[in-house]
């Protein structure tokens, strides 16, 4: 069953620049579709398109059967909810424990008051420290997340977005920071939700040795089009010049 | 071939607008000096007598005269605004930085003029004494009325903090509607953002003295004017702070905490406040220790506290006393900066 459905989508910044140029996809329900091509190609603009961080030109997005393309304030917010992101520099809340920063992956569906006044329900903190013992940081939520590793801080990203029970999961480059090792058991993590909760995943990412052992599909964008879709084996010499450029060469993250 | 025409028909209009800059530069040089060569060289220099008041009907006179001289200066190419963006060579060129010269010049005598500059009344024998007398006057304080000073300094003390603490919610509030990148995404939210940079800028040009002479006549003489001047402005600088601070936070929190679906408010509250709390503080004190030097300044046109004594001592001439003042009101300032100092060091 088709969970996301991308038609014709345009993005053209507001200083003229043409991000995407008429993306046509379709997602799976249960896919780990890998978004591949050279920074500025259009990746991120896509994956800020799909969850409406910023506002599609035109075109549609079809999430769950329901066009999503126009909505706005209460019913946007539902729909974000169910969409947890994840980001290269991991983007939480410094000043704040490992426990609270998981904890904000909920404030889709709480009420106003409650969060602003510091209290969180004691079933969601419950529910928290499981993510957190999935991530393997059960024994740091007490710390503040700028205290952790980098590895670590986006293990607590991971958790926080898990507390939207998310039917997608958009990761946009996470390994981009991280040491190789480090790298790996991050994307171990996601695959795990992907394999064990059946979350969709798509996800942005820069080594092909990445993407040939964690994706079940791939994108290639070049220049805001989609140039490349298909399998991680069918990607070629042939194609890997076409969307990386003649002068390229593959470099290995063991 | 369009093209090229449009652009150099661009170009040419370009040429005449900066023709008409200049000339309209040359006329208001030319009057600015023919004003100056009149009132002050004529009647100050050459006949030692202030000139006469002016008198507004005067003044087509020295545009046609000054102005009128300049312009054909300016068609001859050796007009001071000519010098700008042109380069003219031999004589036209002396010509122009001569009047440049005349121009600067008689711009410094006036001011000397107009502020009555004297090195005589310096450092002539009477004014060294008076010097003496205040100097030795306020190294010998009169200590009998240091507590009444005292109470006087902590009455400015609790003013320039109330001031401070009334500030902040309200500079608070405002600084995240002045707030440039908060406010781009909604075409109200921009027009609320340019009214709040105008009201805080328009608010922030009035400094607090005029601020305290307007609030003295408002209610009163008194330590509430001078609260009441205090905050209006400092509501306002520190919501320019506060925004500015907000305006240079990491963005990717906010979009972090956008994307899990919540609330604006709850956005602002997780992923904009915790970044700016520390330096909000900061300023915050740092604003507090710069009230309290206003403060004294306030109290000289009637703003209460210390600055109000010491301008009824200095009123009498009671220079022994005005020393005790001057001393405890150094000494807070002192004290007041060494500890925002310490405190803003350990927020950073
Ligand atoms: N906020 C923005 N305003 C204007 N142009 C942008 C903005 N964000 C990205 N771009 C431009 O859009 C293109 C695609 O950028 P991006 O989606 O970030 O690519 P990628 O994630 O593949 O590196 C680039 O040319 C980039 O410069
Ligand atoms: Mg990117």
């Amino acid at each position: 069953m088709s969970l996301l459905t991308l038609h014709d989508l345009h993005k053209v910044y507001p200083n003229g620049t043409h991000a995407l140029k008429g993306i046509n996809l379709d997602v799976k329900e249960g896919e780990f579709l890998v978004v591949i091509g050279l920074s500025g190609s259009g990746k991120s603009t896509l994956l800020r398109c799909i969850n409406r961080l910023i506002d599609p030109t035109s075109g549609s997005i079809r999430f769950a059967g329901k066009d999503v393309t126009q909505l706005s304030g209460a019913e946007l917010r539902r729909y974000r909810a169910q969409i947890g992101m994840i980001f290269q520099h991991f983007n939480l809340i410094n000043r704040h424990s490992v426990l609270h920063n998981v904890l904000y992956g909920a404030l889709g569906r709480l009420p106003l008051l409650g969060p602003l006044l510091g209290h969180f329900p004691d079933e969601l903190k419950v529910e928290a420290r499981r993510h957190l013992t999935l991530v393997g940081l059960a024994d740091k939520e007490t710390n503040r997340v700028d205290a952790l590793s980098g590895g670590q801080q986006q293990r607590v990203a991971i958790a926080r977005s898990l507390m939207q029970h998310p039917r997608l999961l958009l990761a946009d480059e996470p390994v981009a920071s991280l040491d190789p090792a480090t790298s790996h058991s991050v994307m171990q993590y996601l695959e795990k939700i992907n394999k064990e909760q059946g979350t969709t995943i798509i996800c942005n990412l820069h080594f092909l040795s990445l993407v040939r052992r964690y994706a079940s599909r791939v994108i290639a964008l070049r220049a805001g089009e989609m140039v490349f879709e298909g399998k991680p084996e069918d990607i070629t010499e042939a194609w890997f010049k076409k969307i990386y450029g003649e002068d390229a060469e593959e470099v290995e993250i063991k | 071939m369009p093209k090229k025409s449009k652009s150099n028909k661009g170009e040419r209009i370009r040429r005449t607008l900066r023709q008409w800059q200049a000339r309209l530069i040359d006329v208001l040089l030319g009057t600015y000096l023919a004003l100056l060569l009149h009132r002050i060289w004529y009647y100050h220099v050459i006949l030692g007598t202030p000139p006469p008041p002016f008198d507004v009907g005067d003044f087509p006179l020295y545009l046609i005269i000054g102005g009128g001289i300049f312009l054909v200066l300016n068609f001859l190419k050796a007009s001071p605004a000519t010098l700008i963006h042109a380069h003219p060579e031999g004589r036209r060129r002396s010509i122009a930085v001569h009047l440049w010269w005349w121009i600067g010049i008689s711009t410094i005598l006036t001011g000397w003029i107009v502020t009555r500059v004297s090195v005589f009344d310096l450092f002539s024998t009477e004014g060294l004494q008076g010097a003496r007398r205040i100097f030795s006057a306020i190294f010998s304080p009169d200590l009998s009325i240091l507590w009444q000073g005292l109470t006087a300094i902590v009455e400015t003390i609790y003013l320039a903090m109330m001031a401070t603490l009334f500030a902040i919610p309200i500079a608070f509030i405002l600084s995240f509607l002045a707030a440039r990148n908060l406010m781009q995404h909604h075409p109200v939210a921009r027009l609320i953002y340019s009214l709040t940079r105008l009201l805080i800028n328009f608010t922030r040009s009035i400094e607090p003295l005029i601020w305290a002479i307007i609030f003295t006549v408002w209610v009163g003489i008194g330590p509430f004017a001078g609260m009441l001047a205090l905050w209006v402005h400092t509501v306002a600088s520190l919501t320019k702070l506060y925004s500015e601070q907000i305006e240079n936070i990491n963005p990717g929190p906010i979009e972090a905490i956008e994307a899990t679906g919540a609330r604006w408010i709850h956005v602002l509250w997780f992923a904009v406040v915790p970044q700016v709390l520390n330096p909000f503080m900061s300023f915050t004190i740092y604003r507090w220790d710069i009230n309290v030097r206003m403060a004294t300044v306030i109290g000289l046109v009637g703003g209460g506290g210390i600055g109000t004594l010491l301008m009824q001592y200095q009123g009498l001439a009671l220079w022994h006393q005005v020393g005790t003042l001057v001393i405890l009101i150094a000494l807070v300032v002192w004290v007041m900066d060494y500890l925002s100092a310490r405190i803003r060091a350990a927020l950073a």
